[in-house]
């Protein structure tokens, strides 16, 4: 009874480690540090008996109709797998999250290829049919959202960042050289032009429409609040998106940028330019390109595939350098 | 003896301390967590989940949570509440527009039977930017006085920036945690 020993084998290893905790990582958060260890075992446990079942098909090789039953079967379960993966990955530190989705993507490779192997190409698409999960099945579930009640009274009204705010056709231009400034808010525009030239430390923006915002480097983080019909072209240390939609972002980051509730919005990388801007985004740490423009990760859809929701802008209908130098206050028309 | 009460034993024999971070998104925990730790907080992405860090401060030993603050994954939160001895609130100060959203979130957790015991830390973080509240403004826009009696609470003014006030911040939060678990036997 191999199995049986291998289990208790497997058994003793983990009260030995159990025993070990309190030295090693000792209170590290009981419940999900338990919740992480068993669902990496429930994780290698359906991983094994897929592992098992694809490489049984071979036996099966010379009966086609139970051949693709089989192969049906493995499919489900690594769907169910991916699920699993969905359903935890909050729970789990992004690290086994991502080499869950890695193992499960590899499965699926496999099944793919051994398919092929096993089955003559012509048939092999009405027999792959079944196989094909609607998306939707395998997307994490989305926490319910309260209704959030505002509550009166608690805005400091006399306070307000400086910025730029309820304009409606306007050119707004901010230039920041030489002088230290804090954040810096735009908010309520419809059918705008901002250009920010200099630095700042953070960025605010909130409800934009139809506008255009060029800025030079943030040195700490923008945040971006519902925009719609918008062109962004900003570099910034962090950059976060919510809910925005139909809007591209010419972005310079150094970490990955993130979109959260957001839909067809599209990325390209920084091509801002004004005189001194070089100077600026040295001084902020930004000159050199990371390539994290397109790193988005969309907290919104945590699954190995593309996210529906962004893409990199085809580099056809990307603007080109946006000299921002010498235009003034409404000198231009948008 | 039940489960819980030995688990506190094997802590308070350690002097360990669990320390669950939270705030909204972009208020700087990560920031701050890395910065106490003596790491490079120049490239940090919002936080995907959460991490873990053990940090030896003092003569004990914090076991730091540090949770992501984005919407979506708000309402997981409440799956690192057990056995938390010490909560940290850090709030963006110059992000005047989410206090609102700073405050209900903030109240709702402190509804959380889980955490009724915990001392309660918050850092109003960001304090080298021009425009930031200053503690007391935060304090007052959180209705912090208002908060129920049997609370340990402080409030600090801090920069992951410039790493003011966090040791400050942190001096306090150990010590009260100290006081009511390992000198209460
Ligand atoms: N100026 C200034 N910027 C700060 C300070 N603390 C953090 N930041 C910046 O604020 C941004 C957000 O910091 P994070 O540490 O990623 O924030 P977080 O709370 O961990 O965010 P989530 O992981 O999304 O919940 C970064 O760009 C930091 O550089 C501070 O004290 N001063
Ligand atoms: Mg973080």
């Amino acid at each position: 009874m191999e199995d049986e020993t291998e289990k208790q084998k497997k058994h003793l290893a983990m009260v030995e480690r159990l025993s070990k905790r309190p030295q090693s990582r000792p209170t590290n958060a009981e419940s999900s540090a338990e919740s992480t260890s068993s669902f990496l075992s429930r994780f290698s446990e359906l991983k094994t008996s897929i592992d098992f079942q694809l490489h049984q098909s071979q036996s099966l090789s010379s009966d086609p109709p139970n051949l693709k039953l089989h192969f049906q079967n493995i499919s489900q379960s690594i769907s169910d797998l991916e699920k699993l993966v969905a359903q935890n990955s909050y729970l789990l530190p992004s690290y086994d999250v991502r080499t869950s989705l890695k193992t499960v993507s590899d499965l699926k490779l496999s099944l793919q290829n051994i398919t092929n192997q096993l089955i003559p190409k012509t048939k092999f698409s009405f027999k792959n049919k079944p196989t094909k999960k609607d998306p939707k099945d395998t997307a994490i579930p989305q926490p319910k959202q309260l209704p959030q009640p505002s509550i009166p009274g608690t805005r400091l009204a006399a306070r307000e960042s400086p910025g730029f705010r309820n304009k409606v056709g306007e050119v707004l231009v901010a230039e920041f050289r030489g002088s230290e400034v804090g954040e810096f808010a735009v908010s309520d525009l419809d059918s705008c032009e901002v250009r920010i030239i200099g630095s700042v430390r953070a960025l605010f923006v909130h409800r934009l429409k139809n506008s255009r915002v060029y800025v030079g480097p943030v040195t700490g983080s923008v945040l971006i609040e519902e925009a719609e019909d918008c062109v962004f072209v900003m570099a910034s240390h962090q950059i976060r998106i919510h809910s925005a939609r139909k809007s591209d972002f010419y972005l310079r980051v150094r970490s990955k940028p993130i979109i959260e509730d957001s839909n067809g919005v599209r990325f390209a990388p920084y091509c801002l330019s004004y005189r001194g801007i070089e100077e600026d985004l040295r001084g902020a740490g930004l000159d050199a390109e990371s390539g994290n423009w397109e790193n988005v990760d969309d907290f919104r859809w945590l699954r190995a595939v593309q996210s529906p929701n962004w893409s990199v802008l085809p580099e056809s209908e990307r603007v080109g350098i946006i000299d921002i130098s010498n235009l003034k206050n409404g000198d231009e028309e948008i | 003896m039940g489960l819980l009460s030995i688990i506190r034993k094997i802590k308070r024999k350690e002097k360990e301390m669990r320390i669950l971070m939270v705030g909204l998104d972009n208020s700087g925990k990560t920031t701050i967590v890395l910065k106490i730790n003596g790491e490079d907080t120049s490239v940090i992405s919002p936080t995907l989940g959460f991490n873990i860090k053990t940090i030896t401060y003092q003569k004990y030993t914090l076991n730091i949570w540090d949770v992501g603050g984005q919407k979506t994954i708000r309402s997981y939160w409440r799956n690192y509440f057990e056995q938390t001895d010490g909560l940290v609130w850090v709030v963006d100060s110059s992000d005047l527009r989410r206090l609102d959203d700073c405050k209900l979130e903030l109240d709702n957790l402190l509804k959380e039977e889980r955490l009724s015991g915990a001392t309660l830390l918050i850092l109003a973080n960001k304090q080298d930017i021009k425009g930031a509240l200053t503690p007391e403004e935060i304090a007052k826009v959180l209705n912090l006085e208002a908060m129920d009696k049997s609370r340990h609470w402080q409030i600090v003014g801090c920069s992951a920036y410039t790493g003011e006030g966090l040791l400050e911040g942190f001096d306090w939060l150990v010590q009260d945690i100290a006081s009511r678990i390992y000198m209460l036997d």
